[in-house]
């Protein structure tokens, strides 16, 4: 059922390119980029996931198991839950850049409208 | 005023879009393309793959550690972190780029008060924005001189209710310092040992995620004043580019003293301990620094942006010509005061 999961990324994905696509205020086109940065964590760590397994932690392995059968073992996909986490700060350093554009955009033009930006309208 | 409608034009009611109905084609198409691949995806059934296959098996002989999220992001994958760590540095040195004032400044808020209080001490500047400004000076004071501060109207609690706008104290109410006092040191615990524990679930980049938490709870609950001397850009730019070159480095011993770029040159310690993992806990200990101080300055850097660039129009119509010295002396705290004034 975790194919519920990537769909729900997928819907996320949607309702920010919609935002992005259809909303004229800066700040919520941002807000919009934000929910399509969510949907790939979303996506990512739910590819990571495998039926029953146990976290990719070799830490105390359980009674019975041995640190090497728990490597060969059912575990979660370390390698995406390594992209997860590395995108989720360079989301938040790529959202601060926006966010540092939206403000000198609103300083110059006296807007947040996306809209009224048509300086370089030929 | 009919300038307060070009500053605000959106209202609620009436939110402006832009031809909606060819967004809804668009996003319909792109959601049907979407869900086609989705659906075709490897489940939760499907085999691990090999590279992730490979980490585990090499993470306790190879890195000596027992935490393989660790060794892909320092390790196996170490060349794709070292590239998103510049991706970072990338985006806070834009931040900082977009954001700089015409004149270097020590702090990251509140500085222009400092011009203001410059400015009416030269008498060069009359109206009722200066007793604005005075009083304004006087809730930023403890930037400079936190020891002989009045301990008196700072503190919101002492406020009487219904005390009109803006708030004059830099920090907030009793609650919320109290809350503050006893998470921060709490979350700074837990922030230090999410790296220094590599052994475990954890690392630099959510380990430095909640040390800049910490910075701006601190921030939030008392104000500027309180990590001023702290939270400057030269102290925390320092910091950043020290942890880049430690990452560099780190790096690149590894090329010079085994043969490739990011391998393991540090003896391995005794599993599960914290010098465990080799270069690991460097580059992760790096990469903590990386990240706190990278957050900190995109969040502050944003909080202290102002009008610097931008000619404002509202003062050039209403001063007439006196912009020039008006920008030098910063703009006055609050944008709505400053019109009262003038």
């Amino acid at each position: 059922m975790i194919v519920v999961n990537y769909l729900a990324a997928g819907a996320l994905l949607c309702l920010g390119l919609y935002t992005v696509l259809t909303r004229r205020n800066l700040i919520k086109m941002i807000m919009g980029l934000s929910l399509i940065e969510s949907s790939s964590y979303l996506l990512l760590i739910s590819l990571a996931y495998r039926r029953a397994s146990t976290p990719p932690v070799l830490l105390n392995p359980p009674q019975g198991q041995t640190e090497s059968s728990l490597a060969k073992g059912n575990v979660a996909d370390p390698v995406l839950q390594n992209f997860c986490l590395t995108a989720i700060v360079i989301g938040v350093a790529v959202t601060a850049v926006f966010l540092a554009v939206a403000v000198r955009v609103s300083q110059h033009y006296g807007s947040l409208d996306a809209d009224r930006m048509r300086d370089m309208r030929g | 005023m009919s300038k307060a409608s070009t500053v605000r034009p959106e209202r609620h009611e009436t939110e402006p879009t832009h031809r909606p109905l060819v967004g809804a084609v668009i996003v319909a198409g792109f959601a049907v393309v979407l869900v086609l691949a989705l659906v075709h995806l490897p489940r939760e059934g499907a085999a691990l793959p090999a590279v992730a296959r490979y980490a585990m098996e090499v993470a306790i002989p190879k890195w000596g550690i027992t935490e393989p999220v660790n060794e892909v992001v320092y390790g196996t994958r170490g060349f794709d972190t070292f590239g998103e760590t510049f991706l970072l540095l990338a985006a806070v040195v834009a931040v900082i780029v977009i954001a700089r004032h015409r004149e270097p400044r020590t702090g990251f808020i509140g500085e222009h008060v400092a011009g203001t209080r410059e400015q009416s001490q030269d008498g060069s500047r009359g109206g009722g924005g200066d007793e604005e400004a005075r009083q304004a000076e006087k809730a930023e004071e403890p930037e400079e001189s936190r020891t002989d501060r009045p301990v008196g109207t700072l503190v919101p609690d002492n406020e009487p209710i219904g005390t009109p706008g803006p708030e004059r104290a830099q920090g907030m109410s009793v609650v919320v310092r109290v809350a503050s006092r006893l998470a921060s040191p709490m979350l700074a615990v837990a922030g230090i040992y999410l790296f220094a524990g590599g052994y475990s679930p954890g690392g630099g980049f959510p380990a430095g995620a909640v040390i800049a938490g910490v910075v701006l709870l601190t921030y939030a609950a008392f104000g500027y004043g309180r990590i001023a001397r702290l939270v400057r850009p030269a102290v925390i730019e320092f910091v950043e580019l020290v942890g880049a070159v430690v990452i560099i480095g780190c790096e690149l011993m590894g090329l010079f003293l085994k043969g490739s770029f990011s391998a393991n040159w540090i003896p391995l310690a005794e599993v599960q301990t914290i010098p465990s993992g080799g270069i690991l806990q460097v580059f992760s200990t790096a990469e903590f620094i990386e990240v706190a101080t990278g957050l900190v300055l995109a969040i502050f850097v944003i909080l202290g942006m102002e009008h610097d660039w931008a000619g404002d129009r509202d003062e050039a119509e209403a001063d007439n010509g006196s912009v020039s010295r008006r920008r030098r002396s910063r703009r006055p705290v609050r944008r709505s005061s400053a019109r009262s004034g003038s």
